[in-house]
């Protein structure tokens, strides 16, 4: 391939894996300028040419080179808006606007405690999001962007990364918030991630590599080809139009150090000097002395793009011997961490054994040496790796300036071990630092953040599908006092009489530990979840109540309306209609032959209504019937079949949350909330019924009372996430923007103040 | 509710799980309760659930809230607002503010088409939530 057609973005330039709109040279570009280094600037002074729509070009390939396919459901996009399209960004930025009700209500359901900003432009917006959930840290819009949050992202980030090595897994390219990287910190992630990658998967080859650091890269927006960046600095193709236009626009027309050929052939002499300056340093000098757009952009708004390069220079040069016993100290440190690593991969990687060379002082560093190593280092990296896989086209060329930066690569093997290591020298706010804390701590501690959260969250399901849902497993608490009781089925019961549901749950996984064929057990431990709100959890412990007796009618309309609330209607129709079945006295309604396990809604109705002609006072069938009646939407049904309940057991606190249920889920919230009331005056502590007076409130839109109910329930089970979820929305209908970051971090104790009952 | 020409429950001829949730919108924007969400909203959205997969063996549902209605089918009056995709547990999670509608956006398990500004009234708030029996 000639080196025009990597200037003018020709198909083959594109990194493997990749589709050939999203790693074009010109996208590498567009993220690298305007994306990367401009975008901070950007938010510390107006830019002039860079501001408002003129970004466009940029916006445009937003989409398509940082939302990568992977993503789960794009294989189908015809005509439908994903998020990469420009009316998808119209879309994600609509949320942005807050001067809608709605879309405000929708943003700040999602997007809690922000603080109201000015509309940004249009790039910045698109990630607001994200950008929000940093700088709850530091502030908007103004001053650089705080170290502490992004750096916890990318740590976090760059730990799963290094999770992939022990899973053997891909690693997915994954969007990441704007983490304000600066073209430096870009460029060192870049070289490490590729040096430690090719280590730490040593075993895999190096294709596997390969994938794996461009997924890295992507996902922190770093161009794969730091040369790209430079080279596209050329002429430009008509398939870039808009972005031409847009260079048109802010810069005189393009000459300079143009030519493809005459710009390899300067590089290529560039490189042979070798003379420790930085490569971005010299590139600026030699096109400022040249009058170029490049001078232009320079001047504009480049300022401190080339200063960052300068700086890094700068904080090279200013790597004195004398600093070699505190790079021997952090070494020492690295070491140590990474030693934790129980990883066999990692302990025997190269890597890890420069370091512990490093850290014993059989590795000195000159810093000259180090320097004019760390300068062509990373180029060299890239390049072998190009090379290598022959993606520019393979060893054709034969003047190839790649195979040159080859064959430099190999005189000088210890390289990237010297660049890391002077760059582990810099500073405590190393990257490698921070990485080797991270995988010090283990994978637990890094979570702080609602977005590692969510991003780990986000990787689990499309790496193990959608298990959570069908997940039918119980799950116990990890730490139980209530072990090794003497009795702690009794214990259990008791502590269910009193009302304490959470510590009953305790009590009785403790039992049904010491005896997992306990029906009782299961069976108390799946009501103590239902009145806690909790119906996965109740639906799993009844299963097991099942299996250690079959027939339990309890566990069978337990199973029925857990499978109800849950919106499973097949499993609930089945467990009502065993509970006939199962009923030793109505049982004979039911044909035993087999075929009832085919009945239909209505017939199994129907058989309900024939015991109840035979047992008018048995409450438990008109108990069944409402909730048969509300898997059938059929509320009127329901409410009349619980009420004829109700007067045949007034005091079963279940049915009156189950006709306040009923109520509520047909628009009549206001008799809910008193059907509820009635439930909590018998059982204070029913949980499920605080949580659905809550949505009782809420479905009036009456959302301060609402709030109240849902901090009372979840003041008694801090693990409903349904209360969370619906404290969240009602908050932020409540206009309690402020509030919602306390749903975030779960901190009821400022909630509970602000929300007493 | 009963036996009335619209009374007809759309979960009685689906298996979805959006179907009964969107059983629930129907009583609730045909109530009291869901006046104010017409006045508010105003649009007719179409949802295109998959059972397992955003794509697939999708029923279409209507939820017009110009009208108030909720019914199976594709819109019967012209062109919705706005259409979106799901899979059938991803709108419950949308609906129930387990998933963000954004998150979901951006992770493909939403799509859209139509008017973005229709779009972006579809927030978890106007869906009433499930109270568990």
């Amino acid at each position: 391939m000639s080196l025009r057609d990597l200037v003018m973005g020709g198909a083959g330039c594109s990194a493997p894996g990749v589709g050939p709109s999203t790693a074009n040279p010109m996208a590498g570009l567009a993220d690298s300028l305007i994306g990367g280094a401009a975008k901070q600037q950007e938010r510390l002074r107006e830019l002039p040419g860079l501001a408002g729509p003129e970004v466009g070009p940029s916006s445009q390939d937003f989409g398509r080179s940082r939302l990568q396919p992977p993503l789960p459901g794009f294989e189908l996009d015809h005509g439908i808006v994903g998020p990469s399209g420009p009316r998808g960004q119209e879309f994600l930025q609509g949320f942005n606007s807050h001067n809608q009700g709605f879309s405000d209500a929708w943003d700040e359901a999602l997007r809690p405690g922000f603080p109201h900003g000015p509309p940004m432009g249009p790039e910045a917006a698109h990630f607001e999001d994200f950008e929000r959930i940093y700088s709850q840290q530091g502030p908007m819009l103004a001053g650089p962007m705080p170290e502490g949050a992004p750096q916890q992202v990318l740590a976090g980030f760059l730990h799963s990364f290094l999770d992939s090595s022990r899973t053997a897994a891909p690693f997915p390219a994954v969007k990441l918030p704007e983490l304000g990287l600066s073209q430096m910190d870009k460029e060192r992630i870049r070289n490490r991630s590729s040096i430690m990658a090719r280590h730490i998967f040593a075993d895999k080859g190096p294709m596997f590599v390969e994938n794996q650091v461009n997924a890295l890269l992507q996902s922190l927006e770093i161009d794969r080809n730091p040369e790209l960046e430079h080279r596209m600095h050329g002429p430009m193709g008509g398939a870039f139009r808009e972005f031409e236009d847009y260079w048109a626009e802010g810069a005189p027309p393009v000459n300079g150090p143009g030519h493809p050929d005459q710009w390899a052939a300067e590089f290529q002499n560039k490189l042979r000097l070798q003379n420790g300056n930085h490569w971005g340093e010299e590139y600026a000098r030699e096109n400022s002395s040249g009058g170029t757009w490049g001078d232009e952009f320079a001047q504009e708004q480049g300022d401190q793009w080339a200063e960052e390069m300068a700086a890094q220079e700068r904080q090279r040069l200013g790597l004195l011997p004398g600093q070699q016993a505190a790079t021997l100290d952090q070494t020492r440190q690295l070491a140590e961490t990474l030693s934790q690593n129980k990883d066999p991969k990692f302990q025997n990687s190269k890597f890890l054994q420069f370091v512990s060379k490093m850290s014993r002082g059989e590795l000195i560093m000159e810093d000259n040496a180090v320097r004019e190593a760390a300068a062509g280092d990373g180029w060299a990296n890239e390049f072998q790796v190009q090379q290598t896989r022959g993606a520019f086209g393979g060893p054709q060329q034969a003047n190839d300036w790649a195979s040159e930066f080859h064959r430099e690569q190999q005189q000088d093997p210890q390289g990237w071990a010297d660049e890391y290591a002077q760059e582990q020298a810099q500073g405590p706010k190393d990257w490698a630092d921070e990485f080797g804390d991270q995988v010090a701590k283990g994978a637990l501690d890094i979570d702080e953040s609602g977005w590692v959260d969510s991003y780990n969250q986000f990787l689990d399901e499309s790496r193990g599908g959608e298990a959570s849902t069908s997940n039918m497993d119980y799950k116990f608490a990890e730490q139980n006092p209530y072990m090794g009781h003497p009795a702690p089925l009794r214990e259990g019961q008791d502590l269910f009489r009193r009302g304490l549901l959470s510590e009953a749950v305790l009590a009785l996984e403790a039992e049904v530990l010491k005896n997992p064929n306990s029906c009782e057990g299961w069976r108390l431990l799946g009501n103590c979840h239902a009145e806690n709100d909790d119906d996965r959890q109740a639906i799993a412990a009844m299963l097991k109540a099942r299996e250690a007796d079959p027939t339990n009618l309890e566990v069978l309309l337990s199973l029925g309306v857990s499978h109800t609330n849950e919106l499973e209607q097949q499993e609930a129709l089945g467990y009502l209609r065993s509970w006939l079945q199962n009923h030793p006295r109505y049982g004979k309604l039911v044909p035993q032959d087999g075929s009832a396990e085919g009945l239909g809604h209505e017939e199994v109705v129907n058989m309900f209504r024939a015991a109840v002609r035979e047992a008018p006072e048995d409450a438990d069938l008109h108990t069944v019937l409402g909730v048969l009646f509300n898997l059938s939407r059929e509320y009127d049904l329901a409410i009349e079949a619980f009420r004829q309940a109700l007067q045949l057991k007034p005091k079963d606190y279940s049915l009156w949350n189950k006709l306040g249920a009923t109520q509520a889920n047909s628009a009549r919230s206001a008799d809910a909330v008193q059907a509820y009331q009635e439930a909590l005056d018998l059982k204070p502590n029913y949980v499920r019924a605080w949580s659905n007076m809550g949505i009782g409130y809420a479905n009036q839109g009456r959302y301060e009372e609402s709030i109240r109910y849902y901090v009372q329930a979840l003041q008694m089970n801090p693990m409903s996430d349904n209360a969370w979820n619906y404290l969240r929305i009602s908050l932020s209908c409540a206009g309690r923007m402020d509030m919602v970051e306390l749903v975030d971090r779960k901190d009821l104790d400022v909630l509970a103040k602000e929300y007493p009952l | 509710m009963g036996a009335q020409g619209d009374g007809e429950k759309l979960a009685s001829s689906s298996k979805l799980k959006s179907a009964a949730l969107l059983d629930m919108m129907k009583e609730h924007i045909k109530g009291p309760e869901g006046k104010g969400l017409l006045e508010k909203i105003g649009l007719v959205y179409q949802m295109n659930i998959g059972e397992k997969k955003l794509g697939f063996q999708e029923e279409s549902f209507v939820i017009d809230l110009k009208e108030g209605n909720v019914y199976k089918g594709a819109y019967k009056g012209g062109k919705p607002d706005a259409t979106f995709s799901f899979a059938d547990q991803d709108f419950v999670a949308v609906a129930t503010g387990k998933l963000n509608p954004q998150m979901a956006f951006i992770r493909g398990k939403m799509r859209i088409k139509g008017s973005m500004k229709a779009a972006q009234k579809f927030t978890p708030d106007i869906f009433p939530k499930p109270s568990k029996l």
